[in-house]
């Protein structure tokens, strides 16, 4: 889950990271009284949790307080990459400088932390590591043992950092992994880190993904997920523990396991469908699960036809089956639902299914399962 | 044969007590699988299925030489769980659990490789040698026994193509998920050097999922096996950005695509299946 860059900025604050200063605010009226605390210049940022934003016009400068005021209005309430902007970041405005990248992420293939520092801040990491590979140096982390400054120095002298520039750079990346660690961060980025004239450091902008696992153990986070997706049915999904993914169609698709789930969602787009989500039951079906999971799909008044499409290998087919049943009891859903259900207890769960007159799909093949959705689709 | 594990491997069950805990074992018992001890921290001095149950790691291998063990502790528990196994003398952690903290994972999987140890997992549905030994949550009827090795990052969708290809009449010599993480203990291409080692194994399924660079990495290994090796991708409709239930299953700007996958395995020789049960015809082709 990506944090706000406020949200990023306030903890780096805590981790003894320079930040420029700055005040989240809601409203123009807000941001005037921001901007007094603050002083002018300023940079008013749109508080979004998606990249590219200030090409979308979601980074302003403004030199007085009208024109903050106005920048304000402007970006709040606006749409920036498909997410509306409910709050705008008020900073001093950092003159020009030297720009930095400074990243800790997960490297998937070692499955280790790996550190990298670049004397080109300001673009894509991607792009850096394409373009210029010279200017970036990179180092993976034993989990081990921890990430020592002498490190980071070793690392900023590598791309020629020198004298107060090389202690100062270092001791903010070796403060970021710090942030990676103690955060269960997936990522931990600051692009840029910028030297102004001054010779000071400020970490201009402010990235950090936090393992949506570990939030159980991030408490001082405070945070809700669901409370940052605007897609209702996305975050009621969430609420009830289930992974949901909005698709532009109109068959709904039920799956127990990822793989089989993402398999019959690129199947029923082979058979000429159109799947109007993906929603994942994970390994813990119950009868409760089961129902809400039927019912959050049906709210979907456009939907044209339900796939069910569950094995029993750590879940109870049993519960599942009943979880159905209490659906079709309660809901009565006048589009035609489709149940194919294998593994463990599939007679016992079978049973249950078609003594409430729910029609099964007892082959094991998903293939022959969605052809015939789609024929049940198409006879209405 | 088997890899990895065989009919004869002594396995405990650390979370024996709780309730996933004591239904597989009940599941893995029935399929014949050696279960000799389950562990549960202040539970010591009890019987799940007639399987004894010690408070530590320690006790149950000093009481029973088993050197393998499955986790089925909550996801909290894990990493003090599998690091408490190596620490012990147990070779071989096949790690069930789902949602495991990134960080937990790194640190077990590091910590493994530098004493030795195996981890598979986590997120996976575990290891079967069918007719042998079954040390995982898999459904055993879809499974046969028989000569094709499969590797897979998914639980079901592995449930789905091997009781596909049990139908067609081809069957199985060791079925593993390696984990649908962002971080994995043994990954794609540790285990294709197995199966390519494994005599019995005469042809090896690959089912991959969006995510990662697991099958590119892989595609490289598999250039310079002899063994032939068929692939199934699932996700060519999953939109970017969006985690598809597994944490690692996930596109990321151009990476982790099906079809980045899909051309890596074929650049390598690999025959790409297009449809899941397509597999099954593929594969006998090949066992002819």
């Amino acid at each position: 889950m990506r944090l706000f860059e406020y949200e990023a900025k306030e903890i780096f604050r805590k981790f003894g990271i320079p930040v420029p200063k700055g005040l989240t605010v809601r409203s123009p009226e807000e941001a005037a009284s921001a901007i007094k605390k603050i002083g002018l210049p300023v940079a008013v940022k749109a508080q979004v949790l998606v990249g590219g934003r200030g090409k979308a016009g979601g980074i302003k400068f403004a030199d007085s307080l009208e024109e903050a005021v106005k920048e304000t209005e402007e970006i709040i309430n606006s749409r920036i990459g498909g997410y509306t902007v409910k709050s705008v970041l008020i900073e001093e405005k950092l003159g020009a400088g030297h720009d930095y990248y400074l990243g800790v992420t997960v490297d998937q293939a070692s499955g280790s932390p790996i550190v990298m520092f670049s004397t080109e801040g300001g673009v894509d990491v991607e792009e850096i590591i394409k373009e210029r590979p010279k200017s970036i140096v990179s180092r993976k982390v034993s989990t081990q043992r921890v990430f020592f400054e002498f490190e980071a120095r070793s690392m900023c002298k590598q791309l020629g950092l020198r004298g107060s520039a090389l202690i100062k750079v270092s001791s903010i990346l070796h403060r970021l992994y710090k942030v990676f660690d103690k955060c269960d961060a997936l990522t931990a980025e600051i692009n840029p880190l910028i030297m102004t004239k001054k010779g000071g450091f400020y970490a201009a902008d402010a990235k950090i993904e936090i393992d949506d696992d570990s939030l159980f153990r991030q408490t001082d986070l405070n945070i809700e997920p669901e409370a940052r997706v605007e897609d209702e049915m996305k975050a009621e999904a969430m609420r009830i523990g289930l992974s949901y993914v909005r698709l532009d169609g109109d068959i709904g698709v039920i799956g127990s396991g990822a793989g089989l789930t993402m398999a019959t969602i690129d199947l029923i787009k082979d058979f000429g469908g159109k799947p109007a989500n993906f929603l994942e039951m994970g390994g813990g079906i119950n009868e409760q699960l089961m129902f809400g999971a039927v019912k959050l799909l049906l709210q979907d008044k456009l939907l044209k036809a339900l796939f069910i499409n569950l094995y029993g290998g750590i879940n109870p087919m049993v519960l599942a089956a009943k979880g159905i049943v209490k659906a079709f009891k309660e809901l009565k859903p006048q589009i035609p639902v489709l149940v194919k259900l294998v593994g463990n207890e599939q007679e016992k769960a079978w049973e249950i299914l078609e003594s409430a007159g729910i029609p099964v799909f007892k082959s094991i093949r998903t293939e022959e399962a969605v052809e015939k959705l789609m024929k049940l689709v198409g006879e209405r | 044969m088997c890899i990895l594990v065989n009919e004869n491997t002594k396995v405990i069950v650390q979370g024996i007590t709780g309730s996933v805990g004591s239904i597989q074992t009940k599941l893995m018992l029935e399929y014949g699988t050696k279960i000799v001890a389950g562990v549960t921290p202040g539970k010591g001095g009890v019987t799940v299925h007639s399987v004894p149950v010690y408070d530590t790691v320690e006790e149950a291998v000093a009481e029973t030489g088993a050197d393998t063990s499955i986790l089925l502790v909550p996801a909290p528990f894990a990493k003090d769980a599998a690091i408490e196994a190596i620490d012990f003398g147990i070779n071989l952690i096949v790690a069930i659990p789902e949602h495991i903290p990134v960080h937990d994972t790194m640190q077990m999987v590091e910590y493994a490789k530098n004493k030795g140890a195996k981890i598979i997992g986590p997120t996976t549905p575990g290891i079967i040698c069918p007719g042998k030994t079954k040390i995982g949550i898999m459904p055993a009827k879809v499974f046969s026994e028989g000569n094709v090795g499969m590797i897979s990052r998914s639980g079901t969708l592995l449930y789905e193509i091997a009781g596909n290809l049990s139908l067609a009449g081809v069957s199985q010599s060791s079925c593993l998920g390696i984990g649908a993480d962002p971080v994995v203990g043994m990954n794609m291409s540790e285990v294709l050097k197995l199966f390519e080692e494994d005599e019995h194994t005469k042809l090896i399924v690959i089912v991959g999922e969006i995510g990662g660079t697991q099958e590119e990495e892989a595609s490289n290994f598999i250039k310079k096996m002899k063994k032939p090796v068929i692939a199934y991708v699932a996700g060519r409709s999953a939109p970017p950005g969006q985690r598809m239930g597994h944490a690692g299953a996930i596109i990321l700007g151009e990476r982790g695509t099906a079809k980045s996958k899909m051309d890596a395995l074929k650049e390598a020789g690999v025959e790409v299946a297009y449809r899941p049960s397509d597999i099954a015809s593929i594969a006998k082709k090949y066992a002819k």
